[in-house]
Parts: C-alpha cells; sequence; structure tokens
C-alpha cells in the first residue's frame, strides 16, 4: 500500500460501512480498524462457542482470513459486524467439529468449565451479587446439551436470526426454535433462585 | 411458573412464548395479556434474557480491547494478501520498456489526499473506465465521511481539486470527472474525539440538529 498508514485511533469515529467499502477496495489499515472494534465481540462469542480461549483466538484469526478474502460479497457495507459475527459462529462451529475427532468428549465439557472461571472485577458493592449470578449462569450454560448451548450463544452473542443460526450448524430452523427455548426453559429454571 | 412439562394448562408452551419474542409471532396473541401462566412464563423468559444481556457485557469486558495485544498478535498474523486491481501502463522512457502502476496504489493515493483533509475521510473508491488503455477517459468514484460542521460544498471542491492535482502528477491518467459523493456525516465527540478529529477550525454551529 502507498501513502503512510494513519494512526491507529485515526478511525474511531469513521462508520463501519465507509471502512468496509475501503477495506474491500483493499486498504488494510481500514481493515484492521473494523477488526479492533469487533474483535472483542468476536472473541467473547468465539471463547462461550468453544469453551477455550486459545481457541477462540485462533477462531478470530481464521474469521478475520476469512473475512478480508471475502469482503467484495458483503452487500451491505453496513452490516459488517453482523457479518463478521456470523462468519465467527461458522468458523467456531467447525473447530468445535475439527476438534470432536480428535479430542474426547470429557476434555471438551472440562475446557467449557474452565472457562466459567472467575469474573471479572467491576462495581464493588454488586460485584459480589452479579459475579456469582454471573458465575451461576455461566455453569448452567456450561451444564446444557452442546446444540442447545450453541443456539443460545449465537442467538444471544452473535444476534442472528433463526435462519442464520439454522445454517450455521446445518439445522431446520424448527429445530433451532426447539433447542433455543429448551435452552432457556433450563436456563430460566437454573436461574430463579437468582432473580 | 411451571417448568416441569412443556406446555401450560393454557395449552400454549415455553418455546411458543420463547418463539414470541424473538419473532413477535404468536398463534392467539389475545391470549396472551390475560393468561396468567403465559405472562410468567414471558416474565422468566425476558429476565433471562437480561442475565444474558448481563453475561455478553461481562464476557466482552473479559475479551479486552481491540487495542490490547491479543489483537495486535492476530494482526500480526494475518499477512492479508493485496489487492492490486488493474494493472494501468505508464509512458517509459525507453521504447521497449513497460511501466505498470496498479489501481490499488491509486486508489491508495486518493484516500490518503482525502484523509489529509481535516475531519474527513475516504470510502468506497472507484476508476471507473478503460484505465489499460493509455488515454481513455477516466471517472474516479469516491465516497467520503465528513465530520458535521464542516461546509460539505467547499469541502467536496477542494477535496476535487486536490485529488485531480495528484493524479495529474503521480499518474497518466486521462481524467474526465472526479465525483465526490458525501456518504455520511459524523458526529464528532461521540466518546472522545480523537485527536485526528479535533484539529479542524471551531465551526459556527456546533449543535446537533
Amino acid at each position: 500500500m502507498t501513502g503512510s498508514p494513519p494512526a491507529p485511533d485515526h478511525f474511531d469515529l469513521v462508520p463501519d460501512a465507509l471502512l468496509a467499502g475501503r477495506a474491500a477496495d483493499g486498504d488494510t489499515a481500514a481493515f484492521e480498524a473494523l477488526a479492533r472494534r469487533h474483535g472483542p465481540l468476536m472473541r467473547a462469542s468465539a471463547r462461550r462457542l468453544t469453551g477455550s480461549l486459545a481457541d477462540a483466538d485462533d477462531v478470530v484469526q481464521e474469521s478475520l482470513v476469512q473475512a478480508w478474502k471475502q469482503l467484495n460479497t458483503l452487500r451491505d457495507p453496513a452490516a459488517v459486524k453482523g457479518w463478521l459475527l456470523r462468519i465467527t459462529g461458522s468458523r467456531s462451529i467447525d473447530h468445535l467439529r475439527r476438534r470432536k475427532n480428535h479430542t474426547a468428549l470429557g476434555t471438551v465439557e472440562d475446557s467449557v468449565a474452565a472457562v466459567s472461571g472467575p469474573a471479572e472485577g467491576g462495581n464493588p458493592e454488586s460485584a459480589a451479587l452479579n459475579g456469582s449470578r454471573m458465575e451461576a449462569l455461566k455453569a448452567a450454560l456450561a451444564a446444557l446439551p452442546e446444540e442447545q448451548r450453541r443456539c443460545w450463544v449465537l442467538k444471544q452473542f452473535n444476534d442472528q436470526s433463526y435462519e442464520e443460526i439454522a445454517q450455521t450448524l446445518n439445522i431446520s430452523t424448527a429445530s433451532v426454535r426447539g433447542r433455543l427455548a429448551r435452552a432457556r426453559v433450563t436456563l430460566a429454571r437454573e436461574m430463579e433462585g437468582w432473580q | 411458573m411451571s417448568t416441569s412439562g412443556d406446555t401450560f394448562e393454557c395449552g400454549h408452551s415455553l418455546e411458543q412464548l420463547s418463539n414470541y419474542l424473538d419473532t413477535g409471532e404468536f398463534s392467539d396473541p389475545g391470549h396472551l395479556p390475560d393468561c396468567p401462566e403465559c405472562q410468567a412464563g414471558l416474565a422468566s423468559l425476558r429476565r433471562l434474557g437480561e442475565l444474558g444481556d448481563e453475561l455478553v457485557t461481562a464476557d466482552l469486558a473479559a475479551a479486552g480491547n481491540g487495542t490490547d495485544d491479543w489483537m495486535q498478535s492476530i494482526l500480526d498474523n494475518l499477512r492479508l494478501e493485496l489487492r492490486p486491481g488493474r494493472d494501468i501502463p505508464v509512458h517509459a522512457g525507453t521504447a521497449g520498456d513497460i511501466l505498470t502502476e496498479t489501481e490499488g496504489s491509486i486508489s491508495a493515493l486518493i484516500r490518503s489526499v482525502t484523509d489529509s483533509h481535516p475531519g474527513t475521510a475516504a470510502g468506497k473508491c472507484r476508476l471507473d473506465g478503460d484505465v489499460g488503455t493509455p488515454g481513455a477517459p477516466v471517472t474516479v468514484r469516491v465516497d467520503v465521511a465528513v465530520v458535521f460542521g464542516h461546509p460539505l460544498e467547499e469541502r467536496a471542491a477542494a477535496l476535487r481539486r486536490d485529488i485531480a492535482a495528484a493524479l495529474a502528477r503521480h499518474t497518466e491518467l486521462n481524467i474526465a470527472a472526479i465525483d465526490v459523493t458525501v456518504a455520511d456525516v459524523l458526529e464528532p465527540r461521540l466518546q472522545g474525539a480523537p485527536a485526528a478529529w479535533t484539529s479542524r477550525p471551531p465551526q459556527p454551529s456546533e449543535e446537533t440538529p
């Protein structure tokens, strides 16, 4: 690329659509700005889906590589955030499928539990209550059947529609509706004492 | 609420309510306000939704910032392949020599000229025309975003002038027109405006419409 790269914060105010447009033109700096903007949510989603911190970063990296290659297929540049999260969801599921072939299920469940580790700090007064309530939700989530957890995370973290989740998981929208509802019934029941 | 069975006594189920909250679709919407079981089910699902939002917020905070080392290391590993676009011939001093510049380098030049204007950022950029044929007319189309308060007409005129000058200096393209489209007017100081945007001169009207 010619021209001096802009300072990292140069793009802070620039909307997604504009950044996606110039990234599609080949501007790596604009693409990196998009990655920095949406990377944390991609990482958070991938962590919940894969249950592993290291895998999450691999997923984010793979997703960004795919996004860079396919940017010219993005019809609505303003929708780049949802598009990146859909890619992250698909790559996470791929990652899990590949890992399933190598690892016993027990190990996977263990690493899911490992992600439900101690919560980060926050407001000291409510941290204890909120912290333990969040711990309870993480534990309940980790105990869900895998397919239900995937549906719930893709809805809650990635904000995907039933159709998009169905596509990501390669199941019918009716299955998505059912699994999401069963996940919610279980989670709501587990969380009743924490309301 | 009853969570032991899938179906309430009223005949509806949490699955239907879960679907209703996501899509707004329900077979018998008139039933909902008067059914205590459905109301309790909806309340429970809504509380779970709020807890879910809390979890996303907590996980997002735990994921760290996009300016942190983890993201830098991911970006360092990406090695994004360049998109050079079309080859554009440049007159060679010696007969038999072939010189070209890439479309990508020219759009980068246009972005760089645009970004150098205060409170202005380039978006998509197009070179319309047969750039492979020397002398063929080429129209430049560039989207820009301008921070609120900058006079748009003047800015567009200044951009056209500077882009034309840069293209005349660095290329041999026969520029027929330069179309500058203001695709976005940006709101300054949303979350503490970065330095790049605050160097602009004070504007008479700072209030948002």
